[in-house]
């Protein structure tokens, strides 16, 4: 359970590797979705509950439902998975020998540089917390200000989605 | 802790790599750019909770603004593409070909 984070990282490694080998984009999207997962249980247990969970609802919810109703539009008849050709597994296993290789080699430096680069035990879970009030969340705070310092910002941002759906409907509509 | 942070840089240049290398399908490279965008947030939420300095959450909200409309309009042209051949095979997009 210590070593929970570090983990959960070389997870995410693992799952960006799945979908950067290039399958079938569906199951490009299974991988992507997968490492949204595990993504977002990394900034959890960095104390972000705030953004974790607006990481699942706009990029998980949104943003890959999108993805599998125009990956379903756009489709061959036979998807290629991970094992049904040799490009597809040969990226993914170089991807994972890759990362399996950098975790034991950093698991076995010396002292001379363990201090920049090396692995610490306890520098996972422990999360520093000053004294005085307990109740305020950080991420919640720190989201709340873009709707206080950064109000011309959110304007900015409105505007450009409002936009954005504009743009899209010119570009689909062709002709 | 530095471990982490390195296999968030690396799973950002996987994406890299993925999204510059084509093999048949486009909306591949657009998920592997929806993957380094992932990549950067987390990045970020992760400086912003261990360096207890909750004002730079405002730059991961923004950026996934940003990637969102980015993703929609990757998608239209991805739709349009896919109205006019068919599929969306790299190879069809040959009109600036010598």
């Amino acid at each position: 359970m210590a070593y929970i984070l570090f983990t959960l990282s070389v997870l995410l490694v693992m799952g960006f590797v799945g979908f950067s080998s290039k399958p079938s984009p569906i199951y490009g999207g299974l991988a992507l979705t997968v490492s949204g997962v595990v993504g977002c249980v990394i900034v959890l247990n960095c104390g972000g509950g705030y953004m974790g969970l607006m990481m699942f609802l706009v990029y998980l919810g949104g943003m890959m439902v999108v993805f599998g109703y125009t990956t379903a539009m756009a489709i061959e008849e036979y998807p290629e998975t991970w094992g049904s050709g040799l490009e597809v597994l040969g990226g993914l296993l170089v991807g994972l020998m890759m990362e399996v290789m950098l975790v034991l080699w950093v698991l076995s430096l010396n002292e001379a540089v363990v201090v920049v680069v090396g692995f610490s035990d306890t520098g996972d879970w422990v999360i520093f917390e000053g004294e005085g009030s307990g109740l305020i969340r950080g991420d919640s705070i720190g989201a709340g200000a873009l709707y206080d310092y950064g109000r011309w910002l959110v304007v900015v941002a409105g505007w450009t989605l409002f936009v954005g759906v504009y743009v899209v409907i010119e570009i689909v509509r062709g002709n | 802790m530095t471990l982490t942070y390195m296999n968030i840089m690396l799973a950002f240049t996987i994406s890299l790599l993925g999204m510059l290398t084509y093999r048949s399908h486009l909306v591949a490279s657009l998920l592997c750019l929806e993957g380094m965008m992932m990549s950067l947030f987390i990045m970020a939420t992760l400086i912003a909770s261990n360096m207890h300095f909750p004002l730079i959450n405002i730059m991961p909200i923004i950026l996934l603004v940003f990637a969102a409309c980015e993703t929609a309009v990757g998608l239209a042209l991805l739709i349009s593409i896919s109205n006019t051949y068919g599929l969306d095979y790299v190879h069809n997009l040959n009109l600036l070909q010598c």
